[in-house]
């Protein structure tokens, strides 16, 4: 591959999402000349920490999954070299669900899992080792077949206590923003797959450390990382990609762009309604996204020891219906939500709790953060960490807004798009029709979220790009 | 025109699987021969019915597991569509 000279790439990539980052390292260990554009100060997007009165938080993910042997995301962290600079533990279980009336876990041992659901409810015994059978060895015809259905049309098929489809969708509702009415069932299965049956993996150090390791790999392996470099525009000619323009006004060519931002800031401001065309404008202005999230961020004295288990996400269910969120939100009032998530970091120092709200504006937000907060810390005190509020040092929260304002995403999504059946695996998200050379990469391509499905689709575009650029040649 | 539907299906499934259409002959199972998982299997299926403007129904499904078999079922969704 030739190395061009000033400002010309063999490729961009706007946003060091972990998609972005992955693909960037993919290429340009491929000999390609790649530029990563990120508009905040450091890489991760979703995946990133921060620090505050000397404890480390991180912002949204906070632990992931599909480390197996022969998960996608061991093997991405291979292919790159990043499993040799970070150390992975994997926390066992992975996650807990706690309902007034079950304790059960995702264990690392699938059989104990199982053996768990079972014991809670005997009389779905036979219908538990079927569903969870479906999930390790996924039958791609299968799912293929079903691919109209949602989560809860699923869970249905399998079983029938509603308790126990309650405890398995919270989870899934809570790692994919989307009720299990609406989220596809072959997305909802992925999770349940590769988020809580192979979940539960931690780098030491917190999960910064994963885009640190990438972005730093990018560079050793020649590539160019700018950050607080927003994009104003993406050049295209005669339909085909030219390159970007940014914030600043610098025009950097390129015949190839990777979208990793939000796919309505990608398509409706950085391309503009002239170039998609009318058809595709109407498509995506009528796309729903996930929902956001109102994230609690504590860090307790060294002489609180009422935290629950480091490293498990537990997912606490004051009633089965856990979906009760807009009149809590209405009423200000989180003391009565349904379910929401607490995980204390491995270094027992804080805890990440969170609940999926909807966008609502910045005002209310502004408004009311402080009293939904309040009650917010009562309730994880009273379920699950008493004496709480008394040993907290250092209180941090993030609202929809927060989310939108250091990622971009539309209305503050945390999934990207919801993936109902509906808004599945849709080409021109990938890989839009209507333009030459422009590639979408992460959570907003209606095929993978969270870290395994957005390391997924970083490689998977990687490949792509690689495989038509040897067909060219 | 079988040729022409051959030829696109084949560079949709080239285009998601990963293999070159070269590898893609008419006898591949997707799943065992061009390592097609459940998400792949979707992406093929959604990209065939929005160039070929067709409706792939469920019970449809068990009938594609190789390129001959989609070229075939897309064949016969478009003369359903053009005698409609």
């Amino acid at each position: 591959m030739t190395k061009v000279d000033g400002n010309r790439y063999d490729a961009i990539i706007i946003g060091a999402g972990l998609s972005g980052l992955i693909c960037g390292c993919y290429l340009a260990q491929a000999g390609l000349k790649v530029l990563i554009t990120e508009q905040h100060i450091k890489p991760g997007g979703y995946c990133t920490s921060f620090e505050r009165k000397g404890f480390t938080f991180d912002a949204a993910a906070h632990s992931y999954g599909s480390h197996r042997k022969d998960g996608i995301v061991r093997k991405v962290f291979c292919d790159l070299g990043i499993d040799k600079r970070i150390k992975i533990t994997r926390y066992n279980p992975s996650d807990t669900v706690i309902s007034p009336d079950f304790k059960v876990s995702f264990w690392s041992d699938v059989r104990e899992t199982i053996t768990d659901f079972q014991e809670s409810f005997p009389e779905e015994a036979s219908n538990i080792e079927n569903f969870f059978s479906l999930l390790v060895n996924p039958e791609p015809a299968f799912f293929l077949r079903i691919r109209n259905w949602t989560l809860k049309n699923l869970l249905d098929a399998y079983f029938k206590d509603d308790r126990l489809k309650s405890l398995l969708s919270h989870p899934v509702y809570g790692n994919s923003g989307a009720s299990p009415s609406i989220l596809s069932a072959c997305m909802g299965a992925q999770i349940i797959t590769e988020f809580l049956l192979d979940g539960g993996y931690y780098p030491d150090g917190g999960m910064q450390t994963i885009p640190d390791a990438l972005a730093d790999m990018f560079r050793t392996s020649g590539g160019d990382l700018k950050f607080s470099c927003p994009v104003q525009k993406i050049k295209v000619k005669e339909n085909t990609i030219d390159g970007i323009v940014t914030s600043a006004g610098d025009y950097i060519q390129s015949r190839l762009v990777i979208s990793n931002c939000d796919a309505r800031q990608t398509f409706l401001e950085l391309l503009g309604r002239d170039i998609i065309g009318a058809d595709f404008f109407n498509v995506i202005t009528q796309m729903t996204p996930s929902l956001s999230a109102f994230i609690l961020y504590l860090g307790v004295d060294n002489h609180f020891h009422n935290l629950p288990k480091p490293g498990t996400s537990i997912w606490i269910q004051s009633q089965y219906n856990f979906e009760n969120v807009d009149s809590a939100v209405k009423k200000r009032d989180f003391s009565d939500i349904g379910g929401y998530l607490t995980h204390v970091s491995p270094d027992k120092k804080s805890l990440i709790s969170f609940i999926n709200v909807p966008f609502i504006n910045k005002k209310y937000w502004d408004d009311n953060r402080k009293q939904l907060s309040e009650s917010f810390i009562n309730k994880i005190e009273k379920d699950v960490a008493p004496g709480l509020s008394k040993h907290t040092v250092c209180e941090v929260v993030a609202t929809p807004q927060t989310l939108f304002r250091y990622t971009l995403n539309y209305k503050g999504a945390a999934f990207g798009w919801a993936v109902a059946p509906s808004q599945l695996a849709m080409p021109d998200f990938r890989k839009p029709s209507f333009i030459q050379g422009l590639y979408l990469t992460g959570h907003w391509t209606t095929r993978g979220l969270g870290i395994s499905g957005v390391v997924n689709v970083g490689y998977d575009t990687a490949k792509r790009i690689l495989r038509n650029r040897m067909k060219r040649n | 025109m079988n040729e022409h539907i051959e030829q696109d299906i084949i560079t949709i499934i080239a285009d998601v699987s990963g293999f070159d259409a070269e590898e893609i002959t008419p006898e591949k199972n997707f799943f065992k021969d061009l390592e097609v998982d459940s998400i792949k299997a979707i992406e093929i299926t959604v990209a065939i019915e929005k160039k070929f403007k067709i409706s792939v129904r469920d019970e449809d499904v068990p009938k594609i597991t190789t390129v001959k078999e989609a070229v075939a079922l897309v064949n016969n969704l478009l003369n359903q569509k053009n005698y409609k």
